[in-house]
């Protein structure tokens, strides 16, 4: 056992286990986005970054791939982390608002609204897909490709995937999915079986108790706006 | 190939080969660099032509040739420097080469050819005291000058492989570590990581695993920085040898170089170094029979800045994409296949050697304590001398900058130097006295980085700056972590909307937040600095960011959708040079007019005195021709056409019943009331002087602008709503406070500088001594002659070349002589003025301070004075005259004209200071720059009042800014509204003609010899056809932006807005 101290207290944790395992053992929450369990952490989407070491010289690491060490002192609501935190959900909301997970994170933490240019992209690269293929479908059909802007997740020089058993396993795992498949256009789908999903939120006229979390919220927007323009 | 069986063999070689090199020594030797900047610049043509001349002439045993690589002197290549003597040869055209060879044989220099410093004309025979070399300690770079890099025979000649010898004689690697912890040698590739630390972490992890490795980074992926490259490519077998005894010290028996695939020499020179120490039996198994396994392959980049980064390095030799991992673990624990990976800079590396053959303890005592050695820079951009240069770590920036860089090539000052890359920051020329070290640049706010060092001047845009940074590294990120991917991206977004002044002011702070989160959030260092451009540069430079945002300018004229076109941006006016320039190229002479007088309400006199900032920036002169004569062709069209032909819109049915106080009768004070009267206002102006129009009528004398010409382009904006009253002068006749207890709603103040500052030495007061404004004034109002015999004008701006060329043209005078305490490059005065001046006869005596006023009588007889040198870099950028101790003079005078500078008076000053408004030390009155506010309510100020002395059409603009802020004021408006961006929308069909030449028109003046006895106009206009001609070289800047204007405006009403 490993003795550390989460947010001043001192716990003692099993060795090897990472920050983010501590942490929530103890009852310290932590938002994540690309981390499930049963898949490897991977440390792509930085939100589940946590405070460590001492002032002056104290840094950010992502909790879900840090392996715990004797003596480590981490904070995981310290003001650092809440304006990092803060600032990633501003960015997760101008990238892809119509992701449900991506709003109830952003409500949670008191996100309501981003100062940057409105983009709507359907993948936010956290990888989730891809290392659900690689290590519980055994596939390893997807990957990433490309650097900086043009990285980008799909199959092998784009050429239609003989591996890929259309499990829908990267569909179930994808944040981003959530609320958007009606918008997919079939010759981008990995496998187009979302296509035929119908998201609760965008039948509003259906629920007369839908909470909505952004007022307005994006993905009501942008159906109002396929109903005008008569779908696209 | 020569065999060695044993350590001792391979030193007893080595002996030899260096006591048979002496001999050789007799011969006079050609040295050419040939690193890939020299190749670039020729060298390769230069070694041709030398082959073919030696061989021709059959010299081979007369002389030799030692092609190297690159030596570090880029900006001088393609040069040839010749042994003995050092003597540098730069800059060689191929005509050159027989004189040089010839100069070799025989033992002389050719002066003609030698390096001489550019501005001080001196000849430099041996290199080692050219000022580039003199401050430099080259003690890893130096070493590329005595090798041909692709022979191993001269490493060995100059005593390559003695370290390594030494070591394999009696391996020990605790005792190398030691050596190279004592020297105190850190990681070279930016971290500044103690390298005897690593080694040693290294070593204990190596000795509990099967295998470790050595890794050579190479991938030198900094734009700009090129140090690496020079070694690999100038000296492969030093790298070998640090690798080598690396190795053995840590107990790695394979070594990597990691180096980018766009360095094809250095590959080329590496591999073949590789191959012959392989030869040697250096590489490979049982080297030397020692029992020590080492062998060194090399592993390509392919074109990814992230992959110098350790553990990204390390995927991408695995096979892997190029992604960095989470540290710890370390490389030194778990690097390559697992296994431990010890990874160094190339120069980390090549210092090793060094350190061996040099001993720990005396490498220490270069640099300071904590930074020992020296660092090798890439020194480039605005500066004289570009290149890489080695110097002690604790040199400060500026002996780097000024001393061994050679300051700046053109007139531009050096604002900036931006260390460490992308990942580095900005450090602005107030902080060049700060000491090169690991420390003090992190604390800066830069880092020390791989070594690249970027000057930058006035035409620098720190804005663009970041952007062009932030664009590398948004393309340049792996992306895996979200923050560095869209943080990069968004900067880049919010920077590119700055430099197009589409972004709010609330994004600068919105800009820097997301800087520091993307810093503290990333995983790897690529993320983690990539916040340091944007930082810095806010940190030091906000200021620019402010007029980009704010003004919507860009003051370096870089942003081009700021810039528009550079004439209309550069006027303070925004008179729209390029719209009258088409005009009169389309013959539409009072169309021209209009262009003009729109913006201008003094096209005249602006034609006759403007020291046309346009010209400076005129596209034509800036891309290497010359700029357009702007002013000339304005004074065309000025002398041609009526100013009735523009009737100025009245903004207004009825009149307003506010009333607006101006004091003074300038540029400023007339500009302002001509606007508020169009908007209504009724404006009264105080004029001190009997007559009104300031500088332009009391001071700048009539054959530089003649006395009808002001008087009418005054009058022509005169009107029902101002009333000017002379001869009441501030303090004296009223205060600021008397205006409002007489019902003035607001009070401009304009006063101008019309008091010339003292000298301050023994005997200003006496007869014959006068200051320039009052000598100008008493000529220009009432006729007098003050100036007689031998007229001595201390001085070097325009009121020392008016008081100058007035006394040339007075009656008694003999001979006018300007005195200047700095050189002639250095004068502020309009260079035209000068020249004129000269032409007339009049003499400019440069590096002089007078220091005593000798008299007679109570009338000047002589004046002492001192030369002076130019010493060090002073504030404003220039270098301080400095007195040469005895070398004092006299000159023998009978008047003395006091230029040095003006300011608004002491007295004037304080009575405006008394009524409760803020004014500066030296003698100004204190504004906000945007809104003309003094610090009382309803007074504000514009023109040479606020800045000190300075040109008319400041003066104009000011005044019509002024106007603008007090017509708000006045209707209870905020003063600060948002700017719109000024750029070029009338479309003008361009007239399509064949030039015959692209040089500038000649503006010509009367004949010297004649004009310098009276007071005529000394400009000629230019005639139609010259005018023509010259408007026809304009290139058009503006209809890059006028001619999609009609489409841009018919898709903006198309597209629909969300938000």
């Amino acid at each position: 056992m490993i003795n550390i101290y989460l947010n001043g207290l001192p716990v003692q944790v099993e060795e090897g286990s990472t920050i983010l395992e501590a942490a929530n053992f103890y009852g310290f929450p932590i938002p994540t986005l690309c981390h499930m369990e049963g898949l490897s952490p991977y440390g792509a989407c930085r939100l589940c970054v946590v405070e460590i070491g001492e002032e002056p010289n104290s840094r950010l690491v992502s909790s879900c791939t840090y392996i715990v060490q004797e003596g480590l002192r981490v904070r995981t609501a310290s003001s650092r982390v809440l304006k990092a935190r803060k600032m990633i959900l501003e960015l997760l909301l101008a990238t892809c608002p119509q992701s449900k997970i991506i709003q109830d994170l952003a409500s949670a933490h008191h996100v309501t609204q981003q100062r940057f240019r409105q983009e709507y992209e359907d993948c936010i690269l956290c990888g989730l897909c891809v290392r659900m293929c690689e290590e519980q479908m055994m596939a390893k059909a997807i990957g990433f490709s490309g650097r900086g802007e043009t990285r980008a997740i799909g199959v092998p020089f784009d050429i239609k995937s003989d591996i890929c058993r259309q499990c829908g396993g990267c569909i179930y795992v994808c944040p981003a999915c959530q609320l958007r498949c009606t918008y997919i256009t079939p010759e981008k789908a990995i496998c187009g079986g979302c296509a035929n999903l119908a998201p609760p939120c965008v039948e509003s006229h259906a629920f007369d108790d839908m909470m909505c979390y952004m007022e307005p919220c994006v993905a009501c927007e942008i159906t109002k706006l396929d109903l005008i323009n008569g779908g696209k | 190939m020569p065999q060695f069986n044993s350590v001792d063999e391979f030193v007893l070689y080595c002996h030899r080969v260096q006591s048979d090199t002496k001999i050789k020594y007799e011969k006079p030797t050609l040295v050419i660099c040939a690193g890939t900047g020299g190749q670039a610049s020729g060298a390769n043509d230069v070694i041709r032509v030398i082959k073919n001349y030696i061989l021709s002439h059959s010299l081979q045993e007369r002389i030799d040739i030692r092609i190297t690589g690159c030596q570090g002197f880029c900006e001088m290549d393609p040069f040839i420097v010749v042994e003995p003597g050092n003597h540098l040869y730069p800059k060689l055209k191929m005509t050159d080469i027989p004189r040089v060879i010839e100069a070799a044989l025989q033992g002389y220099v050719d002066e003609e050819l030698i390096y001489k410093e550019p501005h001080r004309h001196k000849c430099y025979h041996s290199q080692n005291d050219i000022p580039f070399f003199k401050k430099q300690n080259r003690i890893i770079l130096g070493v590329n000058h005595n090798l041909d890099p692709i022979r191993i025979i001269n490493y060995i000649e100059i005593g390559g492989y003695s370290a390594l010898s030494t070591i394999l004689s009696k391996p020990d690697p605790d005792w190398i570590i030691n050596e190279i912890t004592k020297s105190g040698l850190r990681g070279r590739g930016g971290a500044g990581f103690l390298t005897g630390k690593k080694w040693e972490l290294a070593r204990k992890n190596s000795l509990k695993r099967k295998q470790s490795f050595i890794v050579c980074n190479a991938d030198e992926g900094d734009p700009g920085a090129y140090m690496d490259r020079s070694l690999l490519e100038g000296n492969p077998h030093g790298i070998i040898e640090g690798m080598l005894i690396a190795g053995i010290a840590i107990g790695a028996t394979k070594g990597l170089i990691y180096v980018r695939s766009e360095y094809p020499l250095a590959i080329k020179h590496t591999l073949i170094a590789l191959r012959q120490a392989s030869d040697f039996g250096l590489l490979g198994k049982n080297i030397l029979n020692t029992g020590i396994d080492f062998d060194i392959e090399i592993v390509r980049g392919a074109g990814a800045f992230v992959c110098g980064e350790e553990t990204a390095l390390i995927k991408s030799v695995e096979g892997y994409r190029g992604e960095p991992r989470q540290r710890p673990p370390y490389p030194i624990e778990k690097g390559i296949n697992g296994y431990p990976t010890c990874i160094n800079n190339v120069e980390t590396l090549a210092n090793v050697p060094i350190i061996i053959n040099m001993g720990a303890k005396e490498y220490a005592k270069i640099g300071v304590p904590g930074n020992t050695g020296t660092k090798i820079f890439s020194l480039v951009g605005k500066i004289r001398n570009t290149g890489l240069v080695e110097v002690p770590l604790g040199t400060k920036i500026h002996e780097v900058v000024y001393d061994i860089g050679g300051g700046s090539p053109t007139k531009a000052k050096i604002k900036a130097v931006q260390t460490g890359g992308p990942s580095g920051g900005c450090i602005p020329a107030s902080m060049f006295d700060l000491p090169i070290d690991y420390e003090s640049l992190t604390k800066a706010g830069s880092i020390m980085g791989s070594g690249g060092m970027i000057v930058m001047d006035e035409n620098t845009c720190m804005v663009d700056v970041a952007k062009y940074f932030m664009r590398f590294l948004k393309e340049e990120s792996c992306g895996k972590c979200f923050t560095c991917r869209k943080g990069t991206q968004r900067m880049y977004e919010i920077l590119d909307d700055i430099s197009k002044g589409n972004a709010p002011l609330s994004h600068l702070d919105l800009l820097e937040e997301l800087a520091l989160v993307v810093r503290d959030t990333s995983m790897c260092g690529l993320g983690q600095s990539a916040a340091n451009p944007v930082l810095s540069t806010l940190k030091y430079f906000r200021k620019e960011y402010e007029r980009h945002i704010i003004d919507k300018k860009c003051d370096a004229y870089v942003c081009s959708n700021l810039v528009g076109a550079p004439c209309q941006s550069a006027c303070p006016l925004g008179t729209e040079a390029w719209r009258y320039i088409a005009h009169i190229s389309r013959g539409e002479y009072e169309e021209a007019y209009i262009a003009i007088r729109e913006a201008n309400p003094f096209p005249s006199v602006c034609a006759r005195v403007c020291d046309h900032p346009c010209e400076k920036r005129c596209r034509s002169g800036t891309s290497g021709g010359d700029p357009i004569a702007i002013r000339a062709l304005k004074r065309f069209i000025t002398d041609r056409i009526d100013p009735m032909v523009y009737k100025p819109k009245r903004e207004y049915l009825i009149n307003r019943s506010e009333r607006i106080a101006i004091i003074g009768s300038g540029p400023a004070g007339l500009s302002a009331a001509h606007y508020l009267s169009l908007k209504g206002y009724n404006i009264t102006i105080f004029e001190a002087e009997p007559q009104y129009g300031g500088m332009l009528s009391c001071v700048i004398p009539s054959y530089r602008l003649p006395r009808e010409v002001i008087m009418r382009e005054i009058a022509s904006i005169l009107d029902e709503n101002i009333t000017i009253k002379c001869n009441a002068a501030l303090g004296r006749d009223f205060s600021i406070d008397d205006l409002f207890d007489k019902g003035y709603n607001a009070v401009l103040v304009a006063i101008g500088a019309h008091q010339s500052k003292p000298l301050l030495i023994e005997n200003e007061n006496i007869e014959g001594v006068f200051p320039s404004i009052v000598f100008l004034k008493e000529f220009n109002m009432n006729g007098r002659y003050l100036a007689k015999g031998k007229v001595g004008v201390i001085g070097g701006g325009n009121s020392a070349i008016d008081a100058a060329r007035v006394a040339m043209r007075q009656k008694d005078v003999e001979e006018v002589t300007i005195l200047y305490r700095r050189t002639r490059e250095e004068m502020p005065a309009f260079e035209e003025e000068i020249e004129a001046a000269i032409q007339e006869g009049i003499k400019i005596q440069t590096l002089i301070t007078p220091t005593r006023i000798l008299s007679e009588a109570g009338h000047i007889k002589a004046l002492e004075c001192t030369k002076n040198e130019l010493g060090d870099i002073d504030s404003s950028g220039r270098r301080r005259p400095v007195p040469i101790k005895g070398s004092e003079f006299t000159i023998d005078l009978d008047t003395l004209i006091v230029a040095i500078s003006e300011d608004s008076g002491k007295d004037v000053i304080s009575a405006v200071h008394a009524c409760g408004i803020d004014t500066t030390n030296w003698n100004t009155v204190q504004v906000d720059e945007r809104t003309m506010e003094t610090s009382r309510k309803g007074v504000f100020a514009a023109g040479d009042v606020t800045t000190g002395p300075n040109t008319v059409v400041d003066a104009i603009a000011a005044g019509k800014r002024a106007a603008l802020m007090i017509d708000r004021y006045l209707r209870d408006i905020p003063l600060n509204q948002p700017v719109e961006k000024k750029l070029p929308e009338i479309y003008i069909e361009p007239v399509q003609i064949q030039l015959e030449n692209n040089r500038r028109i000649e503006t010509l003046r009367a004949p010297a010899e004649w004009r310098k006895r009276n007071f005529a106009e000394v400009e000629v206009a230019l005639s139609v056809e010259e005018a023509t001609k010259e408007a026809l070289r304009c290139m058009r800047c503006d209809l890059e932006f006028t001619k999609n204007r009609e489409k841009i405006n018919a898709q903006e009403k198309e597209v629909v807005v969300y938000d």
